[in-house]
Order: C-alpha cells, then structure tokens, then sequence
C-alpha cells in the first residue's frame, strides 16, 4: 500500500507526516528573525560539487536547436551560495532539494533529500555550533528529547570533543598518524561508543587537514576548522570555516577530481567560477549543511527517515 | 580459508569475527562526506548468542564462516531451546532459541527448516519464507463502512499476533511473511 492509502485509511497517520512543515517553518522563522535572507539556488547546474565519495545524478539539457548539455541535479547548494557570498549577500540560509546517486538504503538515507545550509559572515565554526544549539532547541521546543525510547538530555552546553584529542583519549592513537582510510574504522569502532555513553548531542571538531576540502585550516594549520554535530549517533551537521583561498581550494578541487577518478565516479570539469568567486573575494564565513529530514525524524519520533515523508524513494522506485 | 571484502558482507551471512563464527545482523555500506567508505555490521556471536557491532573499511578482507546447511523438521521447544529432527536419519539437534529470535513465533511441528552447522554444530536455523499459521482467536467482525481493505489484529495457533483482512475467521489459515510478518493470503 502506498503512503497516502494508508494514511487514507489511518487518518491518525497524517499527524508525523505534518511535523516536516511544522520544522521547516521553525527553521525559516529563525533565521529570518535573524536578518538572514533566504536564497534558492539552481538544483540543476552544469557542474556540481566534486565530493569524491559521493555520486551524482547526470542528466541532459537540450535546447530547441538540438544542442546539447551536460546538467546534473545538485548533491548540495553550497558552490551557489558561495558565489553568492562573493556577490555580496550576507548572511544567508537555503531550504532546498539535493540529490545523491548510488547511496545504500538506509534509515537515515534517501536519493533525494532536503538540505538547510546556513552562512554566517565574520563568524567562525564556533558561532556555528551555537547556532546549531539554537536552532535545535527551537525545533523541539523544550529541552528533552524522547527519541525511540531513549531520553536526550538538551540543555547547554552539549559536549564538544576535538578529534586528536578523541583519539588520543579513547584509541590511544595519534590522529595526524592515521591514515585517511583508517580513520572512520576507528572512529566508529574506538571513539563513537564513548560519544555515546552521553546522552545528549555532541559536536566533534578540528579534522586533519585532508578530510576537509572546503574548509579553512585551523590556528594549528595540520588541522581544519571543521566540524560534525551528532545526537545518538546519528550524523545531524557538518560545517566548516569556509576556505576563501582561491589557490588553495583550485588544489584541493585538483586532488578530489583525481580522486573521483580512481573511484570510478562520474567524472566532470572543475567549477572555474567559483575559484573565479573566491578570487574576487568572498568575506570571512562560516557555513553548515544540515539534513532536515533527520531533524524532522527526531521530532516526530521515527525510525527512519522515509516515515516522515509521503513519497519515499523506496516507494517511488520499489527500492 | 574462504574471504570476501567486507564491502561485500550481506545481512544474513556467517563470518569470522575475533576468531568466532558470528552471523550478520545487519550490513550498511556507509561513505561519509570525506575519508574512505566503511561498512558497519551489528552481529550475533552463534555460541554465545551475544550481539556486537564492528566497522570494517570497505577493502578489508574477512574470513567467511564456512558453514554447511542441512534440512530437517521442527519438533518442539524444550526450554530454551528448540528441537529439530532430520526426517530421514531420526538424529536430533538442539538449537538455542536467541538464535530463532524473533521468528520462533513460526515454527509449528513438523516445519522443514534448513538447520545451519559450523565445524560439526548446529548454529542456526533458517525459517521457509512463508508459513501457514491456523487463527485462534479474532475480535468480533467490526460492522462498519470502511472500504479500503481495513485490517484486524488476530491471535494465531502459535500465540503470535498478526494483522489480517476483516473476512478471517477463528478456524481460517492465513500464510504469513517469516520475515516482515505479513499477511500475503488466506489458505483453504
């Protein structure tokens, strides 16, 4: 049976899947209240982001002449706005469609999805994580949440762990030492079930260098000012101080085409005008990307994330 | 020694986990934004009965649990543990019931079951897709008028609960999904 014949018959159902427009205008009225400007950016662009592990969903645009195309349905809108950051728009947030091909099924996973990404100018990741803190608590309104049977305790602050330390603490490990491949086995293995132990969000912070493409480097320049927000283990947010060095970001680009060859990922050109953007000049910044289906699932309480939507991939493509 | 790459790890499976036969429980390919793609695995240690999870890099190579599959029928719970026969020899094996789990409320005398050994034990048994399950008890028929297939919670001849059409009757057979549950039809 498909999700609006059962919520037809069941009409008791409808009240989770209202929670998603109830988030979503939290969402907005928070930023707004801020002075953000809320932007919407293309889904379909003729170069997406390069992030190696992940594939994209290629199509072709063809005009009335016949001419031909590449066009790709976004994996995030993060290289639009930060053109638009280099245009001069501020403070900025988008609510907005984002695509992911090839993804395993999974609760927490669907091909298309809905991602909050929010910019705060002179601000760094730290701002951010409060920001965070906010928002969520605003989302669920009180300081408690009850989720699948466990109680999250929300009040501020939430821990907040930085990674060498994490690793020197629980694995006994020097994370500059650790290869990138080895790093989320022992994370997953070594570290999270000590995250877990606490039961409230958690934001883990400062990543070696190579596991951040868009961010800046810390004080301490092995590291970058990245970070990661989780609450049971589930992956809430990811942000970054925004790299603004066009050089730099040209060379990282340069590695992860590379890498998204060795991946036998779909392969296409470098985005040359957003390192035209960054050389232009885009202000000091700081941006996450955050998917609202998982907030949305936290708080109408559901296993996954397709039970808060009302057509799920899974349904539309018996997955 | 049999091994596969960890990325190929299916739900389901035995492997070698510590140098102890596990069964997977549940198998998700993960690939964070950066770093390389991992596989985590909850499972079951098929001795002990104890769960676990590990994480594993998707090219890592894990040893296959080489295990054998022999069919034979259900007889009956002793304890915790269930007891099986092979219809052709009259041997019988024990089976500890946390290795049934959740489907044990499917096992009725005399069900063929592919019984899974390791090294000269039994570690597990693998339940038909679907069974015939005889209802017991059913609420009395909802008069009412609503028309899209609406369902009834009924007790069946094992003491589990199942979700059937209006139409079932105490004294009906319905076949059931041993893995989801699911009502998929009425057997005469």
């Amino acid at each position: 049976m498909k999700t609006w014949q059962r919520i037809k018959n069941d009409p008791n159902l409808m009240e989770k899947y209202l929670v998603r427009e109830r988030v979503i205008d939290t969402i907005r009225s928070f930023f707004k209240n801020q002075g953000f400007h809320e932007v919407f950016t293309p889904i379909l662009v003729p170069i997406p982001s390069i992030e190696p592990n992940l594939e994209v969903f290629e199509s072709e645009l063809r005009t009335s002449k016949g001419e031909k195309r590449r066009a790709f349905l976004i994996m995030s809108p993060e290289f639009s706005i930060k053109k638009l950051l280099a245009g001069g728009i501020g403070n900025c947030f988008e609510i907005t469609k984002c695509f992911r091909n090839e993804e395993e099924a999974s609760p927490l996973h669907n091909p298309e999805f809905t991602m909050l990404e929010w910019y705060r100018i002179n601000a760094d990741y730290k701002d951010i994580m409060k920001d965070f803190e906010h928002l969520f608590l605003r989302i669920i309104g009180k300081d408690k949440l009850e989720y699948q049977g466990e109680v999250y305790d929300l009040s501020l602050p939430w821990p907040k762990t930085r990674i060498p330390d994490a690793f020197e603490k629980y694995a006994g490990m020097d994370v500059l030492k650790v290869s990138d491949e080895d790093f989320y086995k022992i994370y997953f293995n070594e570290i999270e079930p000590e995250l877990l132990k606490i039961k409230k969000p958690y934001f883990i912070y400062d990543y070696p260098i190579s596991q951040a493409s868009l961010s800046k480097p810390a004080k301490d320049p092995r590291f970058a000012e990245r970070f990661e927000v989780f609450l049971g283990g589930i992956e809430l947010g990811n942000c970054f101080s925004e790299l603004t060095d066009a050089k730099e970001q040209k060379k990282r680009f340069e590695a992860e085409k590379k890498d998204r060859q060795r991946m036998n990922k779909t392969e296409y050109p470098i985005d040359e005008d957003l390192i035209e953007a960054l050389k232009e000049g885009i202000p000091a910044v700081s941006g996450i990307a955050v998917g609202v289906d998982r907030l949305v699932m936290l708080a109408a309480d559901t296993s996954s994330i397709e039970e808060t939507m009302f057509f799920p991939g899974k349904e539309l493509f018996d997955l | 020694m049999n091994t596969i790459n960890a990325g190929n790890i299916t739900k389901g499976s035995f492997i070698i986990f510590k140098g102890a036969p596990v069964f997977i429980t549940k198998a998700e390919f993960m690939s964070p934004g950066k770093g390389s793609p991992v596989m985590r695995i909850k499972f079951k240690n098929v001795q002990t009965g104890a769960a676990g999870e590990f994480t594993y890099k998707t090219g890592e190579s894990v040893e296959v649990a080489e295990i054998e599959k022999k069919e034979m029928e259900y007889l009956y719970r002793d304890g915790e543990e269930l007891v099986f026969m092979n219809p052709k020899s009259y041997d019988q094996v024990s089976i500890p019931m946390g290795l049934i789990d959740d489907q044990f409320g499917y096992l009725t005398p005399n069900l063929k079951c592919w019984i899974v050994w390791y090294k000269g034990s039994p570690i597990g048994a693998t339940l038909p897709s679907h069974v015939t399950l005889k209802v017991t008890e059913s609420p009395d028929e909802v008069a009412g008028n609503r028309i899209n297939a609406p369902k009834k919670t009924v007790r069946l001849e094992t003491g589990i609960e199942a979700q059937v059409p209006l139409f079932i009757k105490i004294g009906e057979k319905v076949q059931l999904d041993t893995t989801t549950g699911e009502y998929l039809g009425r057997v005469k």
